[in-house]
């Protein structure tokens, strides 16, 4: 592509030579009116065409130093031209009119010379006549840019399976000290720990653990940040975010009382009271202060009781609080767990949402994203904490007044569900009942026998008599009870 | 059932397989860019291969590339690939059409 420039020029380089040698010819009677005809004898007609021809081949756009040769070529000639022409003459019969004659000529192959110098202009080669890699600096840049994606890619990748493999190392063995089945990615026929975690992606990673008393088993999510895409990073240098790890322990119906409970930094409550189905039913007032059982500042609580409070926050369970205060995000105990409220766009949902036993839980890689491997260390009190909550919620009960508050509550969040529900429900049991009937109305039309038909048609009459005769009696046992 | 807590707190008789949580509405609303992204990489390819814009081309590569560093491992790779090859299609078409350097807009 690039030689075809070339291989154009170099033709018209030839094209112009051979064309000059023709012109020649056809100009020289051009180029003799032009001057004086009293000059026209002294005219050389070898020595015109020289100087011609590189004019001709300059006019063509070439390179700016086959130009300039051209240019010096032909204005030597020129001079040696008029020193040839000023000698001969000087000695002939003209010598009276040396001055004149001479002045004209001078002059004219001066004008001539600085006429056919105007045209000549230098063009600069367009860009891609170019052969340098310089015009295509855009496109370096961009597959600079793309070679700096992968690179990071790679390096983020490597970083958050370095990570996770830290602190999987960290808690194993207090992971297999509690649980039979620590690992497992439900593909296999039998329940084998496969003793590693689960990639779901290049920054999230599970792991699945059972086999304990009281709990069914205990989901663990290492939330790392989006360390392999570029963009992710540049945005994580304007807004620092931290890596997470979220525990959530799916309790045994018996193994747990009735009660919905939360601990946490503020921010994050009031975003989980928002979110959550069971929070924001239950927990209705806005997070308090856990200062009155000495929890700093930083933490505020969320209980549905008073007398829940007062028996989550037994010593140990501050003690943890209170130490590792910066790495713990949200905790989350309840009875009526069901995820986040789902928003439906045919109006209410007909059922409620089913609910599980659940503990949660939500820490903080320490470093705000600058974590390294050792910094897992810090997160296995977390874990101890995690444990001695499953055992905690086990073994905590409500009294009689607090069951019966936590009993009342739950009945009344199902009423008022069922009361928003209620048209829908309604018009949900109407619709069936037109399905029956039409139904049982299409299998008479379709018996073929005509005594058939005639009997189904009579047992159906009679089922709606006997129906309306017993509205009826309703109505009147209804009006009597009144009265 | 009294469990001393010196005593092993492990049950093999209890132990449960893990279930995938239902994966129906939880992908798209967990992280929508693959497919955001998956979806402009291809606009972007389709109009560079269309109007000849070189930096629609190059634009695409890069909304493929970023899709794929995002993409869950769910996600069918069949898709990825696709959408991959026609940014590459279009970068290379734009350039054996016109082999003439990009033009910064400014």
């Amino acid at each position: 592509m690039k030689t075809l420039p070339a291989f154009c020029v170099v033709l018209l380089v030839l094209w112009s030579v051979s064309e000059a040698k023709f012109d020649d010819f056809e100009d020289e009677e051009d180029i003799v009116e032009y001057d004086d005809n009293d000059f026209a004898e002294f005219e050389d007609v070898t020595e015109d065409p020289a100087p011609e021809s590189p004019q001709r081949v300059v006019t063509t756009e070439d390179d700016e130093d086959e130009a300039t040769v051209e240019l010096e070529g032909q204005s030597e000639n020129q001079e040696g031209d008029f020193e040839d022409a000023d000698a001969p003459e000087g000695d002939t019969e003209n010598e009276p009119y040396d001055d004149e004659e001479f002045e004209g000529y001078e002059d004219k192959p001066d004008t001539t010379s600085s006429k056919n110098k105007d045209p000549i202009t230098i063009v600069d080669v367009p860009a891609h006549l170019q052969n340098s890699w310089e015009s295509y600096y855009l496109e370096i840049l961009m597959v600079t840019g793309l070679l700096a994606y992968i690179m990071n890619y790679i390096i983020g990748k490597n970083k958050n399976s370095r990570l996770a493999q830290a602190w999987f190392n960290t808690h194993r063995e207090l992971l297999e000290s509690n649980f039979t089945l620590v690992g497992d990615d439900g593909t296999n026929k039998e329940a084998t720990s496969t003793g590693k975690l689960n990639q779901e992606n290049e920054h999230i990673y599970n792991l699945w653990c059972s086999g304990r008393v009281c709990c069914e088993g205990m989901l663990i999510q290492l939330r790392f940040l989006k360390r392999q895409d570029l963009l992710n990073v540049l945005a994580r240098m304007m807004r620092p975010v931290s890596d997470q790890v979220q525990i959530k322990v799916t309790m045994n119906d018996e193994d747990m009382d009735t009660y919905v409970f939360a601990v946490g930094t503020r921010k994050a409550l009031v975003r989980l009271q928002k979110e959550m189905q069971d929070l924001s039913e239950f927990c209705s007032d806005k997070p308090k202060s856990g200062a009155k059982y000495g929890l700093p500042d930083s933490l505020a609580i969320l209980s549905e009781m008073g007398e829940v409070t007062e028996g989550m926050m037994d010593a140990k369970m501050v003690h943890f609080l209170t130490h590792y205060a910066d790495k713990i995000e949200s905790v989350h105990f309840s009875d009526q767990f069901s995820g986040p409220k789902i928003m439906q766009e045919e109006g209410q949902p007909l059922k409620l949402p089913e609910t599980k036993r659940t503990l949660l839980f939500t820490f903080n890689v320490p470093g705000l994203g600058n974590t390294y491997p050792k910094d897992m260390e810090a997160l296995l009190p977390l874990m101890n904490m995690v444990i001695y909550s499953i055992d905690k919620a086990r073994k905590f009960r409500l009294n009689r007044e607090g069951k019966q508050k936590a009993d009342k509550n739950r009945a009344r969040v199902e009423e008022n569900f069922l009361k928003l529900t209620h048209v829908q429900r309604q018009e949900a049991a109407q619709s069936r009942r037109e399905e029956k009937k039409r139904a049982e109305k299409e299998r008479i039309m379709n018996e073929e026998d005509p005594e058939k038909q005639r009997r189904l048609e009579e047992a159906a009459l009679r089922r709606e008599q006997k129906k309306l005769e017993k509205k009826q009696m309703k109505m009147k046992q209804i009006k009597v009870k009144a009265m | 059932m009294s469990t001393n807590s010196m005593s092993d707190p492990r049950r093999p008789n209890k132990v449960l397989r893990y279930k995938p949580p239902p994966s129906e509405s939880n992908p798209a609303l967990d992280d929508p860019t693959p497919d955001y992204m998956n979806l402009l990489g291809m606009i972007f390819s389709m109009c560079g291969l269309m109007l000849k814009l070189k930096w629609c081309a190059w634009v695409a590569v890069y909304c493929s590339f970023i899709s794929f560093a995002n993409s869950r491992s769910s996600e069918d790779t069949k898709q990825m690939m696709s959408s991959f090859m026609l940014s590459i299609s279009a970068v290379v078409m734009s350039y054996l059409q016109n082999p003439q350097p990009m033009t910064p807009p400014w």
